[in-house]
């Protein structure tokens, strides 16, 4: 009897759930302008000197206006005014940047402006961003790129960086036309005004909004802000945005490359695309998977390492089942960045000794460890074979890149690393115990044992290679930047595209807590750097880059190295040519159509 | 009276319990916690840089001087601003306690009450046949890992590859702006979107659950079977329907009630990271885990700080209800 109640009752509450099914306001028209977009981690805050993280750069790129961006299909990528009029006016010199911005470019409507509605962007507007960089409270991470750089800037940061004081390299001339004056001749300056941390912020906002300002982003965007949570971001079309219309030329199309995307839906229409696009922040890879196969929430991701064989039937290039091609379209994106192992040059059980015999025995050994390096095989296992490897730290594509350089070039010679240690005097007995440091996961500590499996087939007694691994990125960042780790995998996304961004992650003064994180420190290195930072692209230029490289090579203070490869895929009715560094938020054009926009 | 006067008092002695733990965890994350300046700071931080950020949190002041700092926030329940993100602690849990709760609140209810039939049953035909599946089915529950569990119902109810009948991730949204939507439409908006979100991840707490409450439940009832009050009313002729509700059941709720109660906390402010984080819901679980990885300090004290307050709070009120199970209780035992 009870039994039989109990069973009843469910059976009625499943009938009464059964028949209240229908979707809420499925009557009305619905808002099918919509993009919904997946990331496999989330920004913590959508302030532009605060936008390091990928995450944290695409909502900063989608809300705010840079004086600059990177045409939507150009390869190789081409800047392009967005705020700004033109490409700046350069001194002969080299030294004085002159930039004209667009007039009545708005900021979203926000309550952080008189009355609520967006005023004009003014060049003191991106004045008044740069200064925030450089202001202790602020916490910027992006100081750095300009840290030198910009006349009187570092000097008013030191003088206690007040805003009513002027900075002599830095002025806006009338409302619309900013003067940069360098120290000294700076090539990469034009590119670094097309990141999330040179976006134009109004100081209403900064002030109104105080702490919370990273949650509150006011810009002059496509897009502004809806709503965010760590798992979902919804940014709506900024009605203030200028007219903007999409030319597929302008944009740098190829139809021999890229005519399989479906691209010229998209020439002639206003920009946003979109009304909305939603972004999904989804760490847990077989979650993002499952929502986008649903067919019903997310429109674009990636496909699962673990799941890449059952998705395509080839990856390079990349071809879908039939069952899933039927539904996306797929395409692998690479990334313009570098995955290394550093070597600590400042540990002198492997690195720099002031023993000349002790140095040439260490150098033996770091090469010994460079020819064990399996990188092929690190490629089919966790890059699913179609990453780019090549030797040195310049990505291919890039100026300085040496084309002779071939991907055999990174093939292991484990007889060749025994007999460089066998020259250098090691053994099994006097082989230093070097730690491999790492963020704990059981993909780094897979990746450990891989490496630690390499040395032990060059004698290299596997308990003096012991795993230490930290609880979070900022822990081994710390560590890092102590000089308390020897092997250290690492990743390094390139700001913008010049091989100068990879090459000063070697540059002597840039060790430790800086970027150089091996703490790599060669006179000659140093000296040709500094020769090369201050000239413009050109075959001399191109020549100093080969010769830095080719140090790296040779000293090997990092085995190098790979460019990441993803595949990533999107529903049909979509049209979206994805890209990651150095472009910016792609969103803007973004495409969800659906048949009846074809009659 | 004699329960308020009651409950402040083991209020008052729970002050000490409170600083134990609000000073153990402070201990915890200042000496063993992440340094937060590294995360903040990026790629390339220079020494100056690295020196101001120590001092603008906080790193470089005496322990005493932060814990009395931290004790203060305590008092007045102001815990600042997240260090990460600059939004104010209280405002970040305003948003996220309130979703997990949502979330953890109707297996909270299915797994307990849900638990107390099956118990029941197994209890009043134990050794035999049905007894015996409860039994096993519930330690199958208790056995696979939750992790597993919410892949697997994730899969079968969510994704294409199997029911597809409810979303994968993702949580309630603010409605379309129609403004002539009434208040019903929208009542009915948020009542099925709920219900869409909030089913697979209970079902698959209720899963899990299930498994313990249920062997735990039959094992309190089985006790008090076995008591000869029981043995007197079968012999009385009392019902086997009325032994079981009436009595039994009112026997074993103290401990029942035990179990329940000192829960609630965990339901109300801890949060289910695991669910949270596969099914996309913007919870108190996922924050406190970010903020712990993180070392955001603010909000770990502020989490730390509740969770202690209602356990304490979980514990007056569990002694509280024993006097009402059973008024033969005294509140001075």
């Amino acid at each position: 009897m009870f039994f039989r109640t109990i069973s009843l009752v469910a059976c009625l509450a499943s009938v009464a759930l059964l028949t209240c099914c229908k979707r809420p306001f499925s009557d009305r028209t619905q808002n099918l302008s919509v993009f919904r977009f997946s990331e496999n981690g989330a920004p913590v805050t959508m302030d532009p000197v605060q936008s390091a993280t990928q995450y944290a750069n695409l909502m900063t790129t989608s809300i705010y206006d840079q004086l600059y961006e990177y045409k939507y299909l150009a390869r190789p990528y081409q800047l392009k005014p967005r705020l700004a009029v033109a490409l700046p006016k350069v001194s002969e010199d080299g030294l004085t940047y002159t930039i004209q911005i667009k007039k009545a470019i708005l900021y979203a409507d926000d309550e952080c402006f008189p009355g609520g509605q967006g005023r004009e962007v003014v060049a003191g507007d991106f004045v008044y961003s740069m200064q925030r960089l450089f202001d202790p409270n602020a916490r910027s991470q992006g100081e750095w790129l300009w840290q030198g750089k910009i006349k009187g800037l570092d000097e008013w940061k030191k003088a206690g960086a007040d805003y009513s004081k002027p900075i002599e390299g830095l002025q806006a001339l009338d409302d619309h036309t900013i003067q940069i004056i360098l120290n000294k001749p700076f090539p990469q300056l034009t590119y670094t005004f097309a990141m999330g941390f040179s976006s134009v912020t109004p100081r209403e906002a900064v002030k109104y909004y105080g702490k919370e300002f990273g949650l509150n982003p006011v810009g002059s965007g496509p897009y502004k802000l809806k709503s965010f949570s760590t798992k979902k971001a919804v940014l709506v079309r900024n009605e203030n945005y200028r007219e903007e219309i999409f030319d597929l030329e302008e944009e740098g199309y190829d139809p021999e490359t890229q005519s399989w995307a479906g691209l010229e839906r998209l020439h002639g229409k206003k920009l946003p695309i979109m009304d909305t696009t939603e972004v999904y922040f989804m760490k847990e890879s077989m979650t993002r998977w499952n929502s986008l196969n649903k067919g019903t929430e997310i429109h674009f991701g990636g496909i699962p390492t673990e799941l890449t064989h059952m998705v395509a039937e080839e990856l390079n290039p990349l071809v879908l089942k039939p069952d899933y091609a039927k539904k996306f379209t797929a395409m692998n994106l690479p990334e313009l960045g570098i995955v290394y192992l550093y070597l600590n040059m400042s540990d002198p059980k492997i690195g720099h000794h002031s023993d000349p015999e002790q140095n040439r025995r260490n150098l033996l050994l770091r090469k010994a460890i460079s020819a064990a390096y399996d990188w092929p095989q690190r490629n089919r296992r966790y890059y699913n074979g179609i990453a780019t490897l090549f030797p040195g730290t310049i990505p291919p594509g890039l100026d300085g890149y040496d084309n002779a350089f071939t991907a055999d070039m990174t093939e292991p010679d484990f007889e060749k690393a025994k007999a460089y240690l066998k020259e250098g005097g090691w053994n099994a007995d006097n082989l230093p115990v070097l730690d491999f440091n790492g963020v704990a996961s059981v993909q780094n500590t897979q990746m450990f044992e891989q490496f630690r499996g390499w040395m032990e087939k060059i004698g290299y007694p596997r308990e003096k290679i012991p795993y230490v691994p930290f609880a979070t990125f900022g822990d081994f960042n710390k560590k890092v930047k102590q000089r308390d780790c020897t092997l250290i995998g690492m990743a390094w996304g390139l700001d913008y595209p010049d091989a100068e961004n990879v090459l000063q992650l070697f540059y002597g003064p840039n060790s430790s807590p800086g970027s150089n994180s091996s703490n790599f420190n060669n006179p000659k290195y140093n000296k040709l750097f500094e020769e090369s930072i201050v000239m413009q692209p050109g075959s001399e230029r191109t020549e100093i880059y080969r010769k830095l490289n080719q140090i790296i090579i040779d000293d090997v203070p990092a085995v190098c190295g790979l460019s990441r490869n993803s595949p990533f895929i999107w529903h049909k009715n979509v049209v979206f040519l994805p890209s990651r560094n150095p472009h910016g938020s792609l969103f803007k054009y973004a495409l969800v159509f659906d048949d009846s926009d074809d009659q | 009276m004699e329960t308020l006067q009651f409950a402040l008092r083991k209020l008052l002695y729970s002050i000490p319990l409170l600083f134990g733990v609000t000073f153990i965890s402070f201990f915890l994350m200042v000496y063993h916690g992440p340094d937060l300046t590294y995360s903040i700071l990026g790629k390339n931080p220079t020494p100056e840089q690295i020196t101001e950020l120590h001092a603008q949190l906080g790193y470089d002041q005496p322990f005493l001087k932060r814990y009395f700092l931290f004790l203060k926030e305590i008092i007045t329940f102001d815990f600042g601003s997240s260090i990460s993100s600059g939004e104010d602690v209280s405002s970040i849990l305003k948003k996220s306690v309130p979703i997990s709760f949502m979330v953890a609140l109707p297996a909270f209810i299915l797994s307990n009450a849900l638990g107390i039939i099956l118990a029941l049953y197994a209890a009043n035909h134990r050794g035999k046949r049905n007894d015996k599946i409860i039994m096993v089915l519930a330690a199958g529950g208790m056995s696979v890992s939750f992790l597993m569990v919410v892949i697997a119902f994730q899969i079968i109810f969510c994704t294409s590859y199997g029911l597809n009948w409810f979303p994968v991730q993702g949580w309630v949204s603010p409605p379309p702006d129609y403004p002539d939507a009434s208040a019903i439409e929208i009542f009915y908006y948020y009542w099925y979107y709920y219900w869409s979100y909030v089913a697979v991840p209970t079902l698959a707490s209720v899963f899990v659950a299930l498994g313990y409450n249920t062997r735990f439940f039959r094992a309190v009832i089985v006790e008090e079977l076995n008591k000869d009050y029981v043995r007197t009313a079968r012999a009385y002729g009392v019902s086997n329907r009325k032994i079981m509700i009436k009595h039994v059941l009112k026997n074993a709720m103290i401990p029942i009630s035990t179990r329940i109660i000192i829960t609630i906390p965990f339901v109300i402010i801890a949060g289910n990271l695991v669910v949270e984080k596969f099914f996309g819901i913007p919870g108190v679980g996922l924050v406190t885990y970010d903020a712990i990885t993180n070392g955001d300090l603010p909000i770990v004290k502020a989490v730390v700080t509740w969770t202690a307050a209602l356990y304490v709070i979980a514990l007056i009120i569990t002694d509280v209800v024993y006097k009402t199970i059973d008024p033969r209780t005294s509140y001075n035992q």
